[in-house]
């Protein structure tokens, strides 16, 4: 096997320390793999731009949470403006004439757990990958990876973000040798 | 032909529904697991369904697994279509009774390549 | 300006007519998105003007070009599988039989693209043959070199694998590394990949027992098509298996072929004496 990020159980450490994020996954595999999400879902020739932009002050998140070798989660954010777009998109050809605001939110929180499953699936071991929320993300703290992207010039992030110290860091140990690599 | 789309995303839903409605099915929703049973269980048995993984209620492998334990539900062709991509994962839908899997993000195409796998393709399909 | 209706037929019929595919009223957005790149390189403005200069002063290549365009990422594992299906069930029994047990068959893919069709050929021959490996080899050769690369690493993204591979398959011959999926090291030590212009002499290869050449004719005129299929043949041994795309036949074209039907799929074999 050649797969850089493969899991083989042995990179993990004994300690009890965590790993970063930022040794696990790197800001180009989160891009592709956000990039593959807009390229299927939103349309074929939908472009995500590694450029900073700065987000307008009605930004929206959505995320999900990941909770196993490593616990975290995987926040998606752009303005209001820009998740209406979004969600119209996905929909394409089945939108309402009128979406409402649960349309945008479901739609949002659907591209979180896309991009976020994907990123669970590369991280080392087993992981539980938690239901879509959205609202105002939890504050990352400084275990994060923050990907900053322009879509049709218009600015969104996708931050990975541990949540080590939180209750919920270190369960699911069990799972450690299951995936049968 | 008969389908079932089970995802707690109505957005999704709609998305999966869609494409299969473009393919000639009549499809019916549900919003987890549960829910999902609770259809077959009302008389509608669908040649496919379409099932997510993480639901809250009950979780796509449960449901696999539910479907596949009744016998008059033999026929069912079951399709995960979700965003669980590790290859362990995939191993562990096929040994609960999954026919097939679709990694979320998927295009229209993949659904109908996989249908046509399956042999549950309407024999003309246009682009 | 948005594509006219004009426009969009003609590119309809073009496409209908080299592929065999239907493009539905309702995908001008479709033709529009495809066809831009190509327009901006031969210096028009749109898409329109692009597809009427080229409606109204007929070029081979621009047509090549458009529906390479608007068909190429039709690259899917079992798309089409009756060709697959035919090699398992009826050609490999036949060449096996007739081989001696050190002979080792030769298996081409003519035109690899990404990798799907060889990588495809390996698996079916890994499921169903013992020690397939040393049974077999395949060859993969493509026009372009990005392909060839691309080939010889067997990487594929998750939006490759979800087109038409069987997830039993997938999880039985493929790893993940990273954020893709890596064909297992037996299969791709079956697999050599290499670049080759079918529309020129052919590089020293062979004998093929059989040999993929699917969806290449339909992208050439008729004097080159014979050329290829003249070239193939040389290459093939005498009880040798072609397989043409579903839209192609050597009929009309090289008569120095058999078409038989395999299944629910056709072949073509040298006829003896030609």
């Amino acid at each position: 096997m050649t797969g850089s990020v493969t899991d083989t159980g042995d990179r993990r450490r004994t300690s009890d320390a965590p790993l970063l994020i930022t040794e696990l996954i790197d800001e180009e595999t989160v891009q592709s793999i956000a990039q593959e999400a807009w390229s299927a879902l939103i349309g074929d020739d939908e472009f995500l731009v590694p450029l900073p932009g700065g987000l307008p002050d009605d930004a929206v998140s959505s995320w999900v949470e990941i909770v196993g070798a490593w616990s975290g989660s995987v926040v998606l954010t752009c303005g209001r403006s820009t998740a209406e777009q979004l969600a119209r998109c996905l929909l394409a050809e089945h939108a309402p004439p009128v979406l409402d605001a649960e349309d945008v939110q479901d739609a949002l929180g659907e591209l979180a757990n896309v991009v976020g499953g994907n990123v669970k699936a590369v991280l080392p071991g087993h992981s539980v990958l938690g239901l879509p929320e959205v609202g105002s993300a939890p504050e990352p703290g400084p275990d994060a990876l923050r990907v900053d992207l322009l879509w049709r010039g218009q600015s969104l992030t996708i931050t990975a973000q541990g949540s080590a110290g939180a209750p919920t860091a270190r369960t699911n140990n069990q799972y450690e040798n299951e995936v049968p690599l | 032909m008969r389908a079932l789309v089970i995802d707690d995303s109505k957005v999704m839903r709609r998305i999966v529904a869609g494409i299969l409605e473009g393919l000639g099915y009549e499809v019916q929703q549900a919003g987890h697991g549960r829910e999902g049973l609770d259809v077959l269980e009302g008389g509608y048995v669908p040649d496919l369904v379409c099932v997510d993984w993480n639901m809250p209620v009950m979780d796509g492998l449960q449901f696999v697994s539910a479907v596949r334990s009744n016998p008059a539900w033999r026929q069912v062709t079951i399709m995960m279509v979700t965003s669980e991509s590790e290859h362990g994962q995939i191993v562990r839908a096929l040994a609960a009774g999954a026919h097939e899997y679709v990694i979320k993000p998927f295009t229209a195409d993949a659904i109908r390549d996989k249908l046509a796998l399956l042999g549950l393709l309407p024999e003309e399909v246009v682009l | 300006m948005t594509l006219t209706t004009t426009s969009f037929d003609w590119v309809r019929a073009l496409v209908h007519k080299e592929s065999a595919i239907v493009l539905q009223p309702g995908k001008e957005y479709l033709v529009e998105a495809r066809l831009l790149p190509i327009a901006r390189e031969k210096g028009m403005p749109d898409v329109t003007q692009f597809v009427e200069s080229v409606r109204t002063r007929p070029d081979a290549d621009c047509n090549r070009r458009i529906v390479e365009a608007l068909t190429t990422n039709e690259t899917s594992w079992f798309r089409d599988g009756d060709p697959f299906t035919a090699l398992t069930s009826t050609v490999m029994p036949s060449l096996l039989a007739a081989r001696g047990p050190n002979e080792r068959l030769q298996i081409w893919s003519a035109a690899c693209s990404s990798g799907q069709e060889p990588y495809t050929i390996a698996m079916l021959l890994e499921d169903a043959l013992p020690n397939a490996a040393t049974r077999v080899s395949i060859t993969a050769t493509d026009l372009s070199r990005e392909m060839v690369t691309r080939t010889r690493a067997g990487r594929f993204s998750q939006l490759e694998v979800n087109r038409g591979l069987p997830a039993p398959m997938l999880v039985r011959h493929f790893v993940r590394a990273g954020n893709e999926w890596e064909v297992a090291p037996a299969l791709r030590r079956m697999v050599t990949a290499s670049e080759c212009n079918l529309a020129a002499p052919l590089p020293r290869m062979g004998p093929f027992d059989v040999v993929y050449l699917r969806n290449v004719l339909i992208y050439f005129d008729l004097p080159t098509k014979q050329a290829i299929l003249r070239r193939v043949r040389d290459l093939m041994r005498p009880d040798g298996w072609l397989f043409l795309g579903a839209a192609e036949t050597t009929l009309g074209v090289d008569d120095s072929w058999e078409r038989v039907v395999v299944g629910r799929s056709s072949a073509y074999r040298p006829l003896k004496g030609k």
